[in-house]
């Protein structure tokens, strides 16, 4: 009977008690509800309790885009309830098994609709119609559905037009343990009065009615609160009548495990980088000279949850893999944004997606992936773009911008009609500060400027060419920038990669030892024994391949790591890097 | 400088600091140990207010009791703009009157259930919690009208008014009497809007709510 009940829909609101910046407080069988719109006009419906405490997340906070709960600031992404942010640990990218919990909704005849399980769609109520509608003041009432349900067949009311009047005629048109329809008839006035009953637990229940027709403005508040009174004065009957019967026993929501889907690791093939999402080209658009602009739709279901700095492989129809930042702000979880700049020396990555990849075409992506984390902790943060480099920090610049946090995003370009995404850098204002048509010792200069005096709990993100950001980097240790507040990420390793050395590395994890040869990496080592590691650039710029090492002398060829995780000799990229030592222990 | 004899905990001590701070009135506080100390049962306050109450305030030799009682005087007298209490609106007046009693319902009933629940004092739970609820259900029905004919707060001015500030707080804290706002959708609405008033501070048990969307 219960299972019956669960795969259900039932209301669980009315659409006026989700107003922007908001969060409801519902429950359906006896599960508690966090239900929130966020700006696009998403309705989210969540478990209400956050994963880190269980604190309840109606009294956290709708910024529009995030929930964030009261309690340690656990943000909690529009759509997707995947958790962004960690204020405890503001370095790094929050695991993705933290997801909440959330149902699905639909929002009909003036109310949001949920259910924990459901099968089909939503039943058509007949003679209500989407546009023509009256959606009364919701009644809870202290009493079961059940019984709520069955009084309510014997519901009076008189036909909107002829609330004054009495000695309607009333027909029941249908009557189930979840609704009832009345028709109300006076001389040829008629209202059709749908009442659904919301079961909230076993012993508590609300009446959500919707009229056919709505009144017009003169009466609207008058048939409002006729029925109010009226519904009231049900209730009241109703809770008596409760009263009177043994207490019923709470039903127990059951709290589901994490989704396996979720906590396991990303599938991996043998070469280590399955793209298990596919989208669609929704928009392509040149949004500066050489750049073209992609908006990738998922084919079906949500996307999964990223934070600002991540990216996506995508998976081009000639084969071929390459990475791209995500440049969406939170909440903007039903696409994904990239900018593909046309590279001259394309090796086919860039000239593909720009030549033969049209809007409607489907690519498959990976799981966004984040090596560029984003603090949130500074008193300033200051971002410095090169060209295209602007894609990840505009994400991040969004993100600062979303909670009034202090940024600057400098940007660097030859000229005006370089400048990518117009709209996103309009809406950031004037923390947008282009950079035009310097020269490389202008540019130096400028950088120099931005960058001193260092002061303390500032931060800073540097993306674009690898001079460029060599030379940020440079002048930021000139300037006393301590290294943990300088972040970069480079588009690709121009380091001369010397291969030939042949070494042993030792698998602490998986008690093997293999041997790299002259010529083959790490990785390629590893994979052809067996053992799998996820990787995505394999050039040693991107950081997702990345290894602890327990014994023996790295020799760093990349350029994900600092100076300092370099000289600590406990990090490797495994896919260029290699050893000085004979033998190499990691952990994996 | 006014002196408002406080006790962090206690929500009535809380709506007039809440009130002071929206108007940018200088004030400070004289901490009385409510509990465990019972000091406002001692003999020194009980010169203060015999009704061994807080909160007090003194302004500049002016003693006054009663939370209700000093809004209105707080409002009369600092707010410049006059819209908290308009004292040249006598039909406003008698609504935020009729308010300011029901403020003292949610006291006796919802407060005291956070009295029993958090401080052990022996009441009878049940009866509170109802009587909170009661009026909850009153308070609900005319936000949720309110809210129909663009009425924002408690009574029919555009603005908040003093009204407002008496009923927040213990609606806000009932829950740590056991009573849940759940089944007031319109009330949950409403504490959004207080809280967002510029000069909005919070006490203990009372949290911020976001920025509403800029227009």
């Amino acid at each position: 009977m219960l299972e019956d009940v669960r795969t259900r829909w039932h209301p669980i609101a009315a659409t006026d008690d989700l107003p922007l910046r908001h969060v409801f407080h519902g429950q359906l069988l006896g599960r508690e509800f966090a239900v929130w719109r966020a700006d696009d006009g998403y309705v989210n419906v969540w478990e209400n309790r956050c994963l880190h405490r269980g604190v309840r997340l109606s009294i956290g906070i709708n910024d529009g885009r995030e929930l964030k709960c009261q309690y340690h600031g656990w943000r909690y992404s529009n759509r997707t309830a995947g958790c962004t942010y960690i204020p405890a640990h503001p370095a790094d990218a929050p695991a993705r098994t933290i997801t909440n919990r959330s149902f699905q909704a639909v929002e009909r005849y003036g109310l949001v609709w949920s259910s924990e399980d459901p099968r089909g769609d939503l039943p058509v109520v007949e003679g209500i119609g989407e546009d023509d509608l009256l959606v009364l003041r919701a009644i809870p009432v202290n009493a079961s559905a059940e019984l709520v349900a069955q009084r309510l067949q014997s519901y009076r009311f008189q036909p909107n037009s002829e609330i004054a009047g009495t000695g309607t005629n009333i027909e029941l048109v249908a009557a189930t343990e979840a609704a009832v329809a009345l028709r109300s008839c006076q001389g040829r006035a008629e209202t059709l009065g749908v009442f659904f009953v919301q079961p909230v637990d076993s012993g508590r229940s609300v009446i959500r009615g919707v009229l056919s027709g709505r009144p017009n403005d003169a009466q609207l508040t008058a048939v409002l609160r006729y029925h109010n009174e009226a519904l009231s004065k049900l209730r009241e009957d109703l809770e008596r009548e409760a009263a009177a019967l043994p207490v019923p026993v709470p039903i127990e929501p059951i709290f589901e495990r994490v989704s396996e889907e979720l906590a396991s690791l990303p599938e991996l093939d043998s070469r280590g980088r399955k793209a298990a999402i596919r989208v669609q080209v929704a928009r392509k658009w040149q949004t500066a000279d050489g750049i073209m602009a992609f908006e990738l739709r998922p084919i079906r279901g949500l996307l999964p949850t990223f934070q600002p700095g991540a990216h996506i492989d995508v998976h081009l129809p000639n084969g071929l893999v390459r990475q791209y930042s995500l440049t969406n702000g939170p909440g903007e979880t039903d696409r994904f944004t990239i900018g593909v700049k046309l590279d001259p020396a394309s090796r086919g990555g860039s000239q593909c997606l720009h030549d033969s990849v049209r809007e409607g075409d489907v690519l498959a992506i990976s799981e966004p992936r984040n090596n560029f984390p984003l603090r949130r902790d500074a008193l300033k943060t200051i971002f410095v773009a090169g060209g295209i480099g602007v894609t990840p920090l505009l994400a991040m610049a969004q993100t600062l911008n979303n909670q009034s946090l202090a940024y600057e995003l400098h940007y660097f370009a030859q000229n005006e009609q370089q400048l990518a995404f117009s709209e996103c850098r309009q809406a950031l204002g004037n923390a947008v500060m282009p950079h035009l048509g310097l020269s490389p010792s202008d540019t130096v200069n400028e950088l120099r400027r931005l960058l001193s005096p260092y002061l303390p709990d500032t931060q800073l993100y540097i993306c674009g060419p690898n001079p460029m950001l060599e030379s940020t980097r440079s002048l930021a240790a000139e300037a006393g920038w301590p290294e943990a507040a300088v972040h970069f990420e480079y588009f690709k390793n121009t380091n001369v990669i010397d291969d030939s050395s042949s070494f042993e590395v030792a698998l602490a994890r998986s008690c093997l030892t293999i041997k790299v040869g002259a010529g083959q990496s790490i990785l390629e080592a590893m994979r052809d024994a067996g053992v799998d590691l996820p990787s995505s650039c394999e050039q040693g710029a991107c950081g997702t391949c990345l290894a602890t090492v327990i014994e023996g002398e790295p020799d760093h060829q990349d350029v994900y790591l600092s100076p300092s995780e370099r000289a600590s000799g406990t990090k490797i990229m495994t896919c260029v890097s290699r050893s000085k030592s004979t033998r190499l222990v990691i952990d994996a | 400088m006014i002196k408002l004899y406080d006790y962090e905990l206690s929500g009535n001590c809380y709506k007039l600091r809440l009130l002071m701070s929206i108007l940018g009135v200088d004030y400070k506080t004289v901490p009385v140990d409510f509990y465990p100390g019972r000091e406002h049962k001692s003999e020194w306050f009980l010169k203060l207010n015999p009704l061994g109450q807080l909160p007090v305030v003194d302004d500049d030799g002016l003693v006054l009791r009663d939370a209700q009682a000093i809004l209105v005087y707080l409002a009369a007298k600092y707010d410049a703009a006059g819209t908290w209490y308009p004292r040249d609106n006598p039909e406003l007046l008698g609504e935020i009157s009729q308010w300011l009693a029901f403020a003292d319902g949610i006291t006796s009933t919802a407060s005291a259930a956070r009295l029993h629940d958090a401080l052990f004092y022996d009441f009878d739970i049940n009866t509170a919690r109802a009587g909170a609820h009661r009026l909850f259900r009153i308070l609900d029905e005319h936000l949720w009208f309110g809210e129909r004919q663009e009425r924002q707060w408690i009574c029919s001015a555009k603005q908040p008014t003093i009204a407002d500030i008496a009923c927040f707080p213990y609606i806000m804290l009932s829950e740590e009497g056991g009573i849940s706002r759940q089944d007031y959708p319109a009330i949950r609405r409403w504490c959004d809007r207080i809280k967002r008033i510029n000069g909005f501070i919070v006490m203990s048990g009372v949290f911020p709510a976001g920025p509403a969307k800029a227009a």
